[in-house]
Parts: structure tokens; sequence; C-alpha cells
């Protein structure tokens, strides 16, 4: 049968090609549309974690909800020491935030003032490489206040410049300093940009009272696709109710849900590609099978089960999308790779991009064989379902009837 | 027959005229009514801020805050005139002394002795925790009025008692979604303010007891702040030497009195 059903393909060539060319296609546009769009996500995914978020964030329940000195982690240390045990976690570090008002002459705003510990910040997140003026933080740096662009332009303030803070302590006192601007930042995340401002932490706790105090803790993952797993290691660690860890999934939770969105307006401008495809393969496959009705009749009045006639037309398929296929995926996932690796730059954005921050111009594509192999799978079945109709529209005949037809 | 006809309809004519006139009668009566409910509403409240402001009124306060299990009592001295107008002082704890704030004309300026610095705080900081009490800066300067800038309707009624809801006007610059309020019409004066958010969640409570006469005016000397989302927190107010319209120097209210006063 299954040479019988190679004969066939060479014997109807228009009908061969054709499928060949459409499945060829579809499969190379299918894996590389679905890898530039996996790619996107974990790029814009990347982004967000380099610039402040973590991978996972540990919190005092309700810190989140309510807020509050009251909602402070209140035993950093020993928290820490038992994050050190856990393997998947690469680099930790504790913030203490707080929102006070800045001052410059007749300037003030509401600012988050952020306590870090700058050599550990600058491996977690990209607050050093955002850098546009002035300095980075250092230990020790003192009352030094690295601002956020949209704080520098909305306090009217630039390097050297002393501005006034006033806020509450973590033992809700009142508290004044003054700050010295010493480095300007600017991420791309304009919201981020308009109201954070980072202290040292050596600094900032003797001022605010938090020494082993903080907000929370962020946390960077060895490796990001098993952040659930590493999470569940810490709460069993950690066994305190009163804590919570939370990954990237909770914490940019808008994030993820645009992600989703975008994914599912995908897959659907993709499956109505798809289904276009799907009816002109199962077209002309119904074409090819009604200008062989009668030797379709022949074959049954000769003895071919209905089994057969289904099994002559699957391989026909079959054999058809696997030369596609074959030819398809190399070529698809050798594009997939060399975009994973060279991702493309939009041409002429690279220049606005810069002046919004560190955000990428990059769209790199992702590389996954899992993903590559679900693509093909699913053009295999799509072809395979294409010879269900002309199936049944062949064994509609009767044997005589078809070996007679015209 | 045609003169029968001719009756009816001037009957008819009659009856719809006198329709006409009862309901014209009834519009003007509920219109009465209700403005004079929304009079009475309005009297009570103004009545309610002239107890709180006098023409002007200065004061010591003692500050009790309870929050996370510890507590923290600051002193200090205010003086205002009318809604535009006021002035408060740190006296206690030494920490703090010194620290004054200035409200004139919806601004409100803060001076801070540690860091020799005049501080103007924006109006988005206005329901800010102040000096981690749980009452904001607007308490403080009492820059919302709560005649000015909010619609009062009595809501309930018993005995002397008298529960209106403040609901802010529509271009009024103000902090809360709602305020509801039960005063005591024999001082009027009130006995618990209830703040609600814009959302309209409770946000918290002002409890106020023993109320003193000062001149002709009434006033609790005893409030006691519940924030509603942490009930173990709460900030106690005990007003002393409370004066009423007597000789505020102008100075007070203005930009220098900060560093002047603050000594």
């Amino acid at each position: 049968m299954f040479s019988f059903a190679l004969k066939n393909i060479l014997f109807y060539k228009g009908r061969s090609i054709t499928t060949f060319i459409l499945t060829f296609i579809s499969a190379i546009l299918f894996i590389v549309y679905v890898s530039m769009m996996d790619g996107s996500h974990d790029s814009m995914l990347k982004n967000s974690l380099k610039i402040y978020s973590g991978a996972i964030e540990i919190y005092h329940k309700d810190y989140r909800d309510i807020g509050g000195n009251e909602y402070l982690i209140r035993d950093v240390e020993s928290i820490e020491k038992k994050l050190s045990l856990v393997d998947g976690v690469e680099l930790f570090s504790s913030r203490y935030e707080t929102y006070g008002l800045l001052s410059f002459g007749d300037n003030s705003m509401a600012s988050m003032v952020v306590g870090i510990e700058p050599k550990k910040e600058e491996q977690l997140t990209q607050l050093k490489v955002a850098l546009v003026d002035g300095e980075y933080l250092k230990y020790g740096s003192q009352n030094c206040l690295y601002i956020g662009s949209g704080v520098a332009k909305r306090l009217k303030v630039k390097i050297g410049d002393e501005i006034s803070f006033i806020g509450g302590a973590s033992d809700n006192s009142f508290v004044a300093d003054i700050f010295m601007v010493y480095g300007v930042f600017k991420t791309g995340l304009s919201e981020f940009d308009d109201s954070a401002t980072f202290v040292s932490r050596d600094y900032f706790d003797k001022l605010m009272l938090s020494k082993n105090i903080a907000s929370y803790i962020t946390v960077k993952v060895k490796d990001l696709d098993r952040v659930d797993e590493i999470n569940s290691e810490i709460i069993k660690l950690l066994n305190d109710e009163n804590l919570e860890s939370l990954t990237w999934k909770t914490l940019m939770k808008s994030m993820v849900e645009t992600m989703e969105v975008d994914s599912i307006f995908g897959y659907i401008s993709l499956s109505l590609f798809l289904v276009v495809i799907f009816f002109v393969i199962m077209i002309y496959g119904f074409i090819n099978v009604s200008s062989r009705i009668k030797e379709f009749g022949v074959l049954r009045c000769v003895g071919l089960s209905k089994k057969h006639i289904f099994l002559l037309l699957f391989y026909e398929i079959f054999i058809l999308s696997t030369f596609a296929l074959i030819l398809a995926t190399p070529i698809a996932g050798y594009i997939c790779y060399y975009y994973s690796i060279n991702p493309i730059v939009i041409e002429g954005m690279a220049e606005m991009y810069k002046d919004y921050g560190i955000v990428s111009d990059e769209i790199p594509f992702s590389f996954d064989i899992f993903t590559i192999s679900w693509n093909i799978s699913l053009i295999y079945g799509l072809n395979i379902l294409s010879i269900i109709y002309p199936y049944f529209y062949i064994n509609s005949f009767k044997s005589i009837e078809a070996s007679r037809h015209v | 027959m045609v003169g029968d006809k001719v009756t009816l309809e001037i009957h008819r004519e009659e009856t719809l005229e006198e329709e006409d006139s009862v309901s014209k009668f009834l519009l003007i009566f509920f219109i009465f009514t209700i403005s004079l409910v929304a009079n009475e509403a309005q009297d009570i409240i103004k009545k309610l801020d002239e107890n709180m402001r006098g023409e002007n009124v200065s004061m010591k306060m003692t500050m009790r805050v309870v929050s996370l299990s510890h507590e923290r009592t600051m002193k200090m001295q205010s003086w205002s005139e009318g809604t535009k107008k006021s002035f408060t002082k740190i006296l206690y704890p030494p920490k703090d002394r010194g620290i004054t704030f200035l409200s004139l004309e919806n601004q409100m300026w803060q001076y801070v002795p540690k860091i020799e610095r005049i501080i103007k705080i924006p109006p988005s900081m206005m329901l800010q925790n102040w000096m981690g009490s749980d009452i904001t800066n607007d308490d403080i300067v009492k820059q919302s009025s709560i005649v000015e800038d909010y619609e009062p309707k009595i809501i309930k009624k018993k005995n002397t008692l008298v529960t209106i809801e403040l609901i802010p006007k529509e271009d009024a610059a103000v902090v809360w979604g709602k305020i509801i309020i039960n005063i005591d019409t024999t001082t009027y004066t009130s006995n618990r303010d209830v703040f609600y958010d814009e959302d309209g969640e409770e946000v918290r409570q002002f409890i106020y007891e023993k109320v003193k006469k000062f001149g002709k005016y009434y006033i609790p000397t005893y409030w006691r702040v519940q924030s509603s989302s942490k009930k173990d927190n709460f900030t106690e107010i005990i007003l002393e030497d409370v004066e009423y319209d007597t000789e505020i120097s102008q100075h007070y209210f203005k930009k220098s009195a900060l560093k002047r006063f603050s000594r």
C-alpha cells in the first residue's frame, strides 16, 4: 500500500507539489512565528526583571496589601542565612522602602526612597547600567542619593545639589535629613524613573532605625524556568506563616496577563492562517480524490477494503507531509536558533530606544526543541485531518457505481 | 342638552385648575421642606465648625500615639484664625522640638530645625500621616472646610443627637469621599466622626469626649483617632489651655514665623 501511495504521489504531480509547498511554507511560518512570539515575551520579562523586580521576593504578609511599618520583615539576617542554603538561589538582597517627601527650593514631591546594598543590586538589577549622570552608589556613600531622571526633572536638581527629605522611620517616628544628588538613572520605565530614589543601606538604616529590618528581600535565581520549584523550597525552608515568598508571576501579574493576552491573539491570528492552509490542502485532496473515483471503484472491486483506501490516502498525505517537514524543520529551526543568538534589531529604533533608557531594542527568538516538536506535530495532525472528508466522500459511492464513474 | 355640556366642560376645567393648584402647592411644600432640612443640616455643621474654630483659637495639645506595640507622646501648641490661617509648633519630645507648620491659603509649609530647611508640603501629601500619628496633614492645617467643601444631609435624628452625612462638593479639593458626623445639638459638638475614602471604605474614626465650655464655645477636650485597618493603632489627643477669640499676633501667619517661632 505504501509503494502504491508513493506511485500515486509521483503520478498526481500537481496535487503533490501543492500539498508539499503548502505544508512546507506553513511549517516554516508557524515555527518561526511561535519562536518570535515566545522570544519577545521572554525578552520583555527578562528586561523587567533586570530593571528592579526580582524573580522571587519575600514579604511579611499584608505588606503588599495594607502596607506600613507593622508589616516590615524584622529579622532579615536569619532569613538570609536560610536563603544561602537554597541551591537554585544565585543572589539575594534586602531593601528598605519608604515613601517620603523630597524637597529642593520651592519644589517638593512624594517619592519612594529605597535603602539598598549597592554592590549586590549591581548584580541583581540594571540600576548601575541605567546611570546617565554622576555616579552609582557604593558602600559607605553616606547621604548620597541616586535618583530617577523624572525625579531630577521635577525637583530641578543636578549632581551635587542638596535635597531635603522628611518621612517616617521604621518605628513611625519623624525623620528628616539632607541628601546629596550623587547620580541620575534612567531605566525606560517612566513610572519608576519618576518616583524612585536610592540610598546606601548602611547610611539609611541609621536614619530610619532599620538595621536588620527590610520591606522585602529580592532573590535572583540561577534558572528562571525553575522559579516555582525554588520558591517552594524557600517557603519550606522559611517555615513562617507570617512571611510570603512570591514569584515574578504574582509580582508582575499585570505583565503576565498582558503576555498571555498577546499570546492568545497571536495564536488566534496564526490559527486563522493554519485553517486556510488546512482547507486548501483538503480542497486539493478532495479535487484529487474526485478525479480518482473510478480508480477507487476499481480498487474496491478487486478486493481493497475501506480500511485499505484510508491507509492509501493516509500514506499519501503522510509521505508528502514528512518530506515537507523534513525539509522545513531544519530551515525553521536554524532561523530560530540564529535569531535566538543574534536577535533582530529594529533599524532606526536603537537611537530612540536609548533615549528612553535601557529597554532593549532587540527582538530575540526562542529556540526550544519542545516547542518546535509540538509545532510539527500540529501541522502533521492538520494534514492528516484533511483526508477525513475526501475519505468519506469516496466511500459514499458504491464500488460498482464508482468503477463506472466518468 | 347643549347647556348641560357647557356646564360639564366648565366643571371639568375648574377641577383641572384645582388639581393644578394642589400639585403646585405640594411641589412648593416639598421644595420648602427639602430646603428647610438642608438649611438645618447646614446650620448644625456651621455651629459645629464655629465651636471648633471660633474667630480664632489657640491651644496646647498632648498627643499619644500607640503603634507597633509601643507608644510615643508629643506636645504641641497651635494658633489658628478662620479657615485659612494656622500655625503649629512641636514642643515635645526634644528630638522634634521646634518643628513648625504653617498653613496659609490652602498651602502648607514645614520647618525642620535639624536640617534648617523650610519644606513646602504638596497637596498630594495632605492625606499622609502627620508625625507618625493617625491624623493627617490635612487635620493639622484644616485645609478643607466641612462648611465650604461638603454638602451636608441629615440622615438620622434621635432626641438631641443628629447624624449628618457630608459629601464633597463637585469642585472641592478634599481628601475624603464621605464623612459621617454624630452631633449633639445641645452643645453643637461631635461625639464621633467616621471618615470614608473615595471607594466608600471606612478609613478611620474620631471619637470625641469630655466636652468643655470655653467662653461661648463648646469643644471636646479628648479626641481618639482610630484607624479602621489597623485596630491596634490609635492616637489620643488631649486639648489644654484652649483660648478663643483672643489677640493672636499676625506674625504667626507669615512664612518667616516658621523659623522665628521655632526656637
